[in-house]
């Protein structure tokens, strides 16, 4: 048996909603943050930093901000980074794959050892997968 | 004050986009929750977890972590291993799974939207999740436990 109630479509609504501004919270922010770092010159400043680490992944200088701003932040905050940098698809793709393994470090690590495993495990497991299936990428995608 | 309004609008143009995905979708996986068919999934997906040494009551944190987050999850671990649903064995592998693989649904979203294909968001955390946790539930010894509270155990 199979129904849609108006109460489901309402409650998911709210939840829908409700994760929107969870998302407007860090998205925006982030983007002005970023817009701010290009403006002032800072943001050339840690791409020439960390332009030879980047090209080992296939990306430029700039996504290391990318990558910080989800493994330390969030999701959000690096969804926030992409959209405020000029990056290709296959960088902004790249970005992803890796951030899907290891992010919210600072928030989740404590919520996994909770859960029963260790900290310094679970962080090993989730960097080594980022860091394995990023390089991986940067050397198969165009 | 034009950079700042600049970053703005970019904040706000991808937050609009992402919307326009996450509330239907909501909407869908709450009908999909309400008609039970987290239970289905569970029961279709029993032969593969049981590979990776997961029962019924093992399972289930996962699917709860894949669908919603490693913060469900995580209750849901706690609860099943302090009734003795879970061995602390078991709670290794889910949590290995989990780590790897949690929030599918929400976090492919936002990186979709954005423009990266779905099929790369999504294997790769998937087989290595279920590879490691193959990995962790062949190399982790058998512990015998008592029956109740198999919290005090994994300390």
């Amino acid at each position: 048996m199979f129904e849609v109630t108006g109460k489901m479509v309402w409650k998911g609504t709210k939840t829908g909603l409700l994760t929107t501004w969870e998302l407007a919270k860090v998205v925006v922010p982030t983007a002005v943050i970023v817009a701010i770092f290009r403006a002032s010159g800072f943001l050339d400043t840690l791409t020439a930093l960390f332009a030879p680490y980047m090209g080992f992944f296939g990306l430029s200088g700039e996504a290391a901000v990318v990558l910080f701003s989800g493994y330390f932040v969030n999701l959000y905050a690096a969804a926030g980074s992409i959209m405020a940098l000029n990056l290709t698809i296959s960088e902004i793709t790249i970005c992803a794959v890796m951030l899907g393994f290891c992010h919210s470090l600072l928030v989740e690590l404590p919520i996994s050892q909770k859960a029963g495993s260790p900290l310094g495990y679970i962080f090993i497991i989730r960097l080594g997968c980022s860091l394995a299936v990023g390089w991986l990428l940067g050397v198969i995608l165009p | 004050m034009n950079i700042l309004w600049e970053g703005f609008l970019q904040g706000m143009g991808g937050l609009w986009t992402v919307a326009c995905v996450v509330i239907p979708l909501m909407i869908v996986l709450e009908i999909a929750e309400s008609n039970g068919l987290l239970q289905k999934l569970n029961r279709l997906l029993a032969k593969p977890f049981r590979v990776i040494g997961l029962g019924e009551d093992g399972a289930f944190p996962v699917v709860v972590a894949v669908v919603f987050g490693i913060t469900y999850g995580s209750g849901v671990i706690i609860n099943h291993v302090r009734a003795g649903k879970v061995t602390p064995k078991e709670a290794r592998v889910i949590g290995t799974f989990m780590a790897i693989a949690h929030a599918l649904i929400e976090d492919t979203i936002i990186f979709w939207v954005l423009g990266a294909p779905l099929l790369l968001l999504l294997t790769p955390r998937l087989i290595l999740a279920y590879v490691m946790s193959y990995v962790v539930h062949k190399r982790t010894p058998n512990v015998e436990l008592a029956n109740g509270d198999n919290l005090k155990a994994m300390d």
